[in-house]
């Protein structure tokens, strides 16, 4: 299994879900979903990379995920 | 903010470069090789965005065995257990096609999301114009 192989090629770093997540079968959603989540939280903005992120971590509080 | 967020052609290029995201990471999960037919990937995203307020789209049917596991990434993503992996790997789906099914329920669950507040931030801008 692919996500097996992940975890073997990362061994002794803690993997997190996110990080498999993004990480499996990236052509699927990882790649595309990193490359908008850069743009939204790191592209140019009229909010600063803190209000960008602050909103992220409401959002995750409000959907009871860890941010 | 307010008054940026009016300032027409900054808006748009902005909307635009997001949007161009948002459209391949959707066109990447439902349409990308998988496990699971893109039909499926689509009538499934479209289920869950109905449940997240999506109004007036046609909803395909779902296979009556991924309804209530549909509904909860949908609605409460941090309630799933493995025990309900568990189940549709013995209703005989593989894991990639679990992982592809997941995608699109959160895939329809966010974009009904996002559909919603672009609406509402389109209304606010309406309003304050009339006003």
């Amino acid at each position: 299994m692919r996500l097996k192989k992940l975890d073997e090629v990362l061994t002794g770093e803690p993997v997190t879900d996110v990080v498999r997540t993004v990480s499996y079968r990236s052509e699927l959603f990882g790649r595309p979903f990193i490359a908008g989540l850069q743009e939204s939280l790191r592209g140019p903005s009229d909010w600063t990379v803190g209000e960008r992120e602050l909103f992220a971590a409401f959002v995750s509080s409000k959907n009871h995920c860890r941010y | 903010m307010r008054a940026n967020l009016e300032q027409g052609g900054h808006t748009t290029d902005m909307s635009n470069r997001h949007a161009t995201h948002v459209q391949r990471m959707v066109d990447a999960v439902l349409n990308g090789p998988g496990d699971t037919d893109s039909a499926l990937r689509h009538d499934i995203e479209a289920q869950s965005a109905k449940l997240g307020g999506r109004l007036g789209s046609e909803v395909g049917e779902i296979p009556a065995e991924l309804t209530a596991y549909v509904s909860k990434v949908a609605l409460h993503a941090y309630k799933t257990l493995d025990e309900d992996i568990e189940a549709l790997r013995n209703a005989g789906y593989s894991e990639d096609a679990i992982f592809e099914i997941t995608l699109s329920a959160a895939i329809g669950a966010g974009q009904a999301r996002l559909e919603r507040g672009l609406a509402a931030l389109k209304g606010a801008s309406d309003a304050a114009q009339e006003a």
